[in-house]
C-alpha cells in the first residue's frame, strides 16, 4: 500500500520483468530474474481480457499456450468457470459483461495455469463495493487451495486487512518500505464478518495511523511542488 | 401503423413521385406541328421511366450481341477479384509495417508519395502494361481497396494495447502465439472495418477500367460509355441503374459480413 504514484505498480511490475531494475537484482529463490519469468501470474488493473474470445476462449487461453490437449483443455476450463460462477456466460463476449464479470474472468484465466506467484494489480480497484467483495471473497476461495505467493497492490485498506498476512505500506515519492505489518487475523476470513471484529477494527486503526501520514505527505508535495 | 412501416411508406411515395414526374414531364407536352415536337424535359438527355423498362428487357434478351446480366457478371468478377486481392495484400503489408517500426520508417515517404497520386492517373499506365482485359480491372480495383485496407491495418496493428501483449505473456505465450491470439485479430479488427468501403472503391476502380477497356473489357462501365458512343440515354440509365443497385448489393453482402466477423464489438451487439 502507498499513496498514488509512490511505485506500487512499479515494484510488480520489476517482479514482473516488465521493467528492468536500475540498480540491484530481483531475486526469486535465490535466482536473479531476468525478463518475464515463468510460474507468475499477474493480473493487472486493467482490463486485460480479449474483447474478441469468448469467455472460455479466455479462460482456455493460458491452457491453449502450452499445448494441453482440448478434452483437459474442456473439461478445466468448464471447471474454473463454475468456481466464478460464470455459468451460462460461456460464450459471451466480454462487451456483454460487467466490469465484475470481467475482471473474474481475468482471475480465472491467470488461476487456471496454476502459477506459483501472483501478482496483482489493484484488480478490484474500479469495482463497487458489492463486486468488490464478492470478488475478495472469491479470490480468498481460490486461494485457500493453493496458498500461493500473492503480491497484491491496493489503495484501500480495508481490503489489504481483509485479504493480505502482511501488509507494507510504502512511503511517497521516493518509495521506501517505511512499515512492514503483520495482519494477525486468523483464516478462514469471511470477508464480511471479520469486519465486525474487534481485531479487524485494531489492525484498521493501526495501519491508518501509518498509512494516513504517508497520505498526508503525498498531498502537501501535491500541493507545494505542481511545478515539481 | 408502426414507425418503420411509415417511414417505408414515405421511401414508396417519393419513388413513385419521381418516377411519375420524369415520366409525366418527359412526354409531349403540345404538339404544335408535326415536324416540331415539344417537351417539358428533353428525353433525348435523361431518357423516361417506361424507356428504361424496355430497355432494361431488350438488353437482356438475345437481340444483342452480349446480354445485360453478362455484364454484369463481368463487372462483378472483376470487382470481387480486385476486392479479395487487396484486402490480402493490404492486410499482409499493413501487418508487417504496423510490427516492424524500422521498415515503417523507412518506407513511409514513398507509401505517401504512391497514395497521394491520384489513382484515376494510374489508368493509362495499368492499360498499358495490361492491355484491356480482367487483369487491368482487377488491377485497377486492387489499387485503390490496397491502400485502404493497407492504412487500416497498419494503424490496427501498431496501436495493439501492449497490456494485452504483456497478459499473453503472462499466460505463456511464444512470439507466434501472441502473433497469432493478440496481434493478428487486433489488426483484423481494423481491417475488417475497412471491408464495406473497400467494395465500393473496388468497384469504382473497375468502372474506370471498363469506360477504356471497350468491348474487349466488357462489363457495365463499356455499356455506358458505348451508349454514350451511341447517344443512347435509356441504355445509359439502365447502366447506371443496375450498377447502382450492384453497389448497394455488395456494400451490404460486406457489412453483414463484417458484422458477423466483429460480432465480439460493442457496436454490433444490438441483439441478433
Amino acid at each position: 500500500m502507498g499513496p498514488s504514484g509512490c511505485g506500487k505498480s512499479t515494484v510488480l511490475n520489476l517482479i514482473a520483468g516488465l521493467v528492468e531494475p536500475t540498480r540491484g537484482a530481483i531475486r526469486l529463490d535465490g535466482r536473479s530474474l531476468t525478463g518475464i519469468p515463468a510460474h507468475v501470474g499477474y493480473v493487472f488493473q486493467k482490463d486485460t481480457v480479449f474483447p474478441w474470445r469468448t469467455v472460455s476462449q479466455n479462460v482456455e487461453l493460458g491452457l491453449a499456450y502450452r499445448g494441453v490437449p482440448r478434452a483437459e483443455r474442456e473439461r478445466r476450463v468448464r471447471e474454473a468457470i463454475r468456481l466464478v460462477g460464470l455459468e451460462g456466460f460461456e460464450d459471451a463476449f466480454p462487451a456483454t459483461l460487467s466490469g465484475g464479470m470481467r475482471q473474474r474472468v481475468a482471475l480465472v484465466r491467470t488461476l487456471i495455469v496454476e502459477p506459483e506467484i501472483l501478482l496483482m494489480d489493484e484488480p478490484f480497484g474500479a469495482l463497487d463495493t458489492h463486486t468488490k467483495l464478492r470478488l475478495q471473497a472469491q479470490l480468498l476461495a481460490l486461494w485457500t487451495g493453493k496458498r500461493q505467493t500473492v503480491v497484491f497492490v491496493t489503495h484501500d485498506l480495508a481490503e489489504a486487512i481483509t485479504l493480505a498476512d502482511r501488509v507494507i505500506v510504502l512511503t511517497s515519492r521516493p518509495g521506501r518500505v517505511k512499515h512492514v505489518h503483520a495482519v494477525k487475523l486468523p483464516r478462514p476470513r469471511d470477508v464480511i464478518r471479520i469486519r465486525e471484529t474487534d481485531e479487524y477494527a485494531h489492525e484498521f486503526s493501526a495501519l491508518w495511523h501509518v498509512l494516513g501520514e504517508e497520505f498526508a505527505k503525498a498531498e502537501a508535495a501535491e500541493e507545494t511542488g505542481g511545478a515539481a | 401503423m408502426s414507425d418503420r412501416t411509415r417511414v417505408n411508406a414515405w421511401r414508396v411515395l417519393i419513388l413513385v413521385l419521381m418516377l411519375g414526374f420524369w415520366e409525366g414531364l418527359t412526354r409531349p407536352a403540345v404538339t404544335k406541328s408535326v415536324s416540331r415536337v415539344v417537351y417539358f424535359v428533353d428525353p433525348f438527355f435523361i431518357s423516361r421511366p417506361s424507356a428504361i423498362w424496355s430497355r432494361f428487357w431488350h438488353l437482356n434478351s438475345g437481340a444483342v450481341r452480349v446480354p445485360l446480366w453478362h455484364l454484369l457478371l463481368s463487372t462483378l468478377e472483376s470487382t470481387l477479384l480486385g476486392f479479395a486481392v487487396g484486402v490480402g495484400s493490404g492486410f499482409v503489408a499493413g501487418l508487417v509495417l504496423g510490427r516492424n517500426a524500422r521498415l515503417a520508417a523507412v518506407l513511409h515517404p514513398y507509401i505517401v508519395a504512391f497514395n497521394s497520386l491520384p489513382r484515376i492517373a494510374l489508368v493509362p499506365l495499368v492499360t498499358m502494361i495490361f492491355g484491356f482485359g480482367l487483369v487491368a480491372k482487377v488491377v485497377l480495383a486492387w489499387l485503390i481497396v490496397f491502400f485502404i485496407v493497407f492504412f487500416n491495418t497498419f494503424q490496427g496493428a501498431r496501436g495493439v494495447d501492449p497490456d494485452l501483449i504483456h497478459a499473453a505473456r503472462f499466460l505463456g505465450a511464444s512470439e507466434r502465439q501472441v502473433m497469432r491470439t493478440v496481434i493478428v485479430p487486433s489488426a483484423l479488427a481494423w481491417t475488417f472495418a475497412s471491408l464495406t468501403p473497400s467494395v465500393s472503391f473496388a468497384l469504382i476502380g473497375v468502372v474506370i477500367g471498363e469506360f477504356i477497356g471497350g468491348e474487349s473489357g466488357g462489363g457495365i462501365g463499356y455499356l455506358i460509355i458505348a451508349s454514350l458512343g451511341s447517344l443512347n440515354a435509356a441504355d445509359m440509365m439502365v447502366a447506371l441503374l443496375v450498377l447502382g443497385l450492384t453497389g448497394i448489393v455488395l456494400a451490404l453482402g460486406i457489412h453483414q459480413v463484417e458484422a458477423r466477423l466483429l460480432r465480439w464489438r460493442p457496436e454490433y451487439q444490438a441483439r441478433g
